[in-house]
């Protein structure tokens, strides 16, 4: 683009100083001092000293919990990401069918996705209590059980619930993007559909998968890093308990480095975590560069 | 236009709406309500089975037993033994003999009886009518009308018909709901001495319904060991009354199978509202519950027995507003921030070429990839270094330079859909960019300025993890950090953690909704023209 707006070479990069050196200082910085430090040995009360190789990573790969934190984050990642996606999107093509009410029911369908992830675990920490959680009351008061529940008789159902909440928390996210795609199909497209004779699965298949595709990698790109990166939810419910049974990867390096004062292993599982979420960057650069080449 | 063809299927739907009233009239005059009372109780200690005692005391159960059959009740007796061995070695045995009586009644019943139940059952009743006078109203002489040929009075009509049906399907888990608590934990609790408010107002009731009133003072005892139960046979109302709202929706528009497939959406939709709902509700209720109600499932109800509106007052002497200031503080100084620094770099990037252009997109997108959990240790040491580490100014600068990829995103969306002839028409009447950008983009921009604006805000508001890691002054923490006080490891004050996290949440949602419209299509549109 030639504008007259360009009249200097360097005047762009002025526009994009104030921008550049915030997210250098207070982005880019800390990765860079996580990379440092995870080739460094660092005592327990935090005095950083000399260059260790790769010993950091050998530590973070032979803790005990090293294995189920990784299990449970891939777990969760899937989990929440996959369930959260396919249901938003059931979600969003029946909330854009005409009814009465559709406008209520969108900004009822905002709560989860505006409400700070600490509160929402919590009021589900409430709700799932057995000696006095709101869920055993409610069914004792419908009449549906006869004797409370106990909604959290093992770590494993505890895990569950936690993917749940992180579920609820998701899919309001999912159902928007796809929602706002299902906006841009024209609606002849369909009527030209109905003219050939195809059926709901078909012009599911054929029409509105393929256009709301976009949309759907962007939320579920974004959503794997979103959920890969979330804290509260686990920690909130179970602080990883019993014996980090229940972390996620971003709990446990937070217990490692900031409650047992192991910051050495913690920085190399936090680089770990980070190339894993390059990887996924890249993936998703990829996909927005090839389909900017294909317009 | 007539058709007689209409016909048959408009009687048949009629027909359906009158069959399911009926049947859920049948069932609620059914006896579907049980309650197994204790109406009384003899204690005979030193008795052992079979002999000379126990064969009098027997008797004169019987007796009893006896009289209350005389009147119509049906008695069942029952006794149980209580056998121990004493200090001298001797064995002991009481024998508890009881009389109880089964009655049950039917659901129609409790009408009149000013149970709270009562009036949502005479407010059912009479939407059950009322659906029945509008379909008839709006079928007679109407039948061989197509649905969209219906005129106005017609349409409202049978319109009428099946939203009365629906309200008084609505109706049937809450007539359930407020039975099983009032009859299975409610006098439980004034029975056990638990409840006080109230009781007896409920006595005199509960003696009006079982005992036609001859219980008199007797009642506490014969409540003592009340056991009520309702039949499976009840939630059959929802399929009858289902059955006369999909057919009074056909009566209105038309085939049962576009009507039924209306019902399912509109029942799907209900239903994720009511599950996205529940938490809130929760959170609301129990934040006006007094703490021992918080901690006891029996004292839950749908609302708290007593509004304990002081949990407001006591969380404002418990930091709250600090903490809320030092949110605002927070978010309002990163969102200032992100857009004094998002506005020029989005500009460039719509409205400009350079060398590098796509290098920079790369590292917006990049940065965008992390939160800062992942980064935790790097960041506290950062701060540990700007000595900005537990201050209210460190957490809005991360929260602006965490947020920086995202306000970029949408501004640039935003400025690239705005033609730029009228800022190029600014530029050549001698406006300086600075001019043309403030004066002439900006206004034209706004909506979605204030989309990235509100969102910006919302995400540093709701920040948690950062805060817990930067901040250990209780002066410093923002709210979603502060409500974390009210929950220790042995107490967990739920009734002030959630008063606080209502504050907290109601400006954020009522936010976010405004922005959600053009949110969505900021965040796809920017993903994907990359």
């Amino acid at each position: 683009m030639n504008s007259p707006l360009n009249r200097h070479k360097w005047e762009p990069y002025v526009w994009l100083l104030p921008s550049i050196l915030l997210i250098a200082v207070f982005v880019v910085f800390p990765i860079l001092i996580v990379f440092k430090l995870s080739f460094s040995e660092i005592s327990k009360a935090g005095v950083i000293g000399g260059y260790i190789g790769f010993q950091n990573y050998k530590d973070a790969v032979s803790l005990p919990a090293f294995k189920t934190v990784m299990l449970n984050t891939f777990w969760w990642v899937l989990s929440v990401v996959g369930i959260s996606t396919l249901l938003g999107f059931i979600i969003a093509l029946v909330f854009n069918q005409k009814f009465h009410g559709r406008k209520i029911a969108r900004a009822i369908l905002v709560f989860p996705w505006a409400t700070s992830l600490v509160i929402q675990a919590s009021v589900w920490n409430y709700i799932i209590k057995y000696e006095y959680g709101s869920l055993n009351s409610v069914l004792l008061n419908l009449g549906i059980i006869k004797q409370a529940i106990n909604w959290r008789s093992s770590y494993q159902i505890e895990f569950i619930w936690e993917c749940g909440v992180g579920i609820f928390v998701t899919v309001p996210f999912v159902a928007f993007c796809v929602l706002s795609g299902l906006q841009s199909i024209d609606g002849s497209l369909y009527e030209a559909a109905t003219v050939d004779g195809a059926g709901f699965w078909s012009k599911l298949f054929r029409i509105t998968l393929p256009m709301v595709r976009p949309s759907l990698t962007v939320s579920t790109v974004l959503n794997i890093i979103y959920v890969f990166n979330s804290f509260p939810i686990v920690y909130t419910m179970t602080k990883g308990a019993p014996a980090n049974k229940t972390d996620t990867m971003i709990t446990y390096l937070y217990m490692l480095s900031f409650y047992e004062r192991r910051k050495g292993p913690a920085t190399a599982l936090s680089v770990i975590g980070f190339l894993i979420l390059c990887a996924c960057a890249g993936i998703y650069m990829v996909t927005v560069m090839r389909k900017e080449e294909e317009q | 236009m007539k058709n007689p063809e209409l016909v048959g299927p408009n009687r048949r739907a009629l027909l359906l709406v009158i069959v399911g009233i009926a049947l859920s009239l049948i069932l609620l005059r059914m006896p579907l309500y049980s309650f197994d009372a204790c109406v009384y109780t003899k204690k005979s200690p030193n008795t052992f089975v079979g002999d000379e005692k126990y064969q009098n005391v027997r008797a004169e159960v019987e007796g009893v037993a006896e009289e209350y059959r005389a009147q119509g009740f049906a008695c069942e007796i029952g006794e149980e033994v209580l056998e121990r061995v004493n200090s001298k070695g001797e064995t002991t045995s009481l024998i508890t003999f009881t009389v109880t009586e089964r009655l049950a009644k039917s659901p129609l019943s409790l009408l009149g009886m000013g149970f709270a139940s009562s009036w949502v059952l005479g407010l059912m009743l009479a939407l059950l009518g009322l659906a029945l006078v509008c379909a008839l109203a709006g079928s007679v002489g109407g039948m061989d009308l197509v649905h969209f040929r219906l005129d106005k009075r017609r349409a409202f009509l049978r319109g009428a018909a099946a939203a009365a049906l629906l309200a008084a399907l609505l109706l049937v888990p809450v007539f359930i709901l407020m039975n099983n608590y009032a009859f299975s934990r409610q006098i439980g609790l004034y029975t056990q001495g638990l409840l006080d408010a109230g009781k007896d107002a409920m006595y005199a009731k509960m003696d009006r319904l079982l005992f036609e009133g001859r219980m008199g003072d007797g009642i506490e005892k014969a409540l003592g060991g009340l056991r009520a139960g309702h039949s499976g046979l009840l939630w059959m109302l929802v399929p009858a009354m289902l059955l006369s709202l999909l057919a009074a929706v056909q009566l209105r528009h038309g085939s049962i199978r576009s009507s039924a497939l209306k019902a399912a959406l509109y029942f799907f939709v209900v239903v994720v509202c009511v599950i996205t709902l529940y938490p809130y509700y929760v959170m609301t209720i129990t934040a006006f519950r007094s703490n021992a109600e918080t901690l006891d499932m029996y004292f839950l109800h749908l609302f708290p027995t007593k509004w304990i509106w002081s949990n407001l007052a006591d969380i404002i002497h418990r930091g709250v507003p600090r903490y809320l200031l030092n949110s605002l503080l927070v978010a309002g100084g990163a969102t200032v921030l992100a857009m004094l620094c998002g506005i020029p770099a989005a500009y460039a990037m719509a409205r400009m070429s350079f060398k590098g252009k796509k290098a920079f997109l790369g590292f917006v997108i990049m940065s965008q990839m992390f939160s800062p959990v992942v980064l935790l240790i790097g960041i506290s040491q950062l701060m540990n270094t700007l000595h900005l580490n537990d201050s209210v100014l460190g957490l809005m600068l991360i929260n602006a330079a965490f947020n920086q990829a995202f306000a970029i995103w949408l501004l640039r969306g935003t400025f690239v859909s705005i033609s730029p002839e009228m800022e190029q028409a600014a530029l050549i009447d001698g406006c300086g960019t600075v001019g043309a950008l403030t004066r002439v983009l900006i206004p034209m921009a706004a909506p979605g300025i204030v989309t990235a604006l509100i969102f910006v805000f919302i995400n540093a508001w709701n920040e948690y993890t950062i805060a817990t890691v930067l901040i250990s002054t209780a002066a410093n923490r923002p709210i979603t950090v502060g409500i974390t006080q009210f929950s220790s490891f042995n107490m967990i004050e739920w009734q002030y953690l959630f008063a606080a996290s209502l504050v907290a949440t109601i400006p954020v949602v009522i936010l976010f909704m405004s922005i959600e419209k053009h949110l969505t299509s900021g965040l796809t549109s920017g993903g994907v023209k990359g």
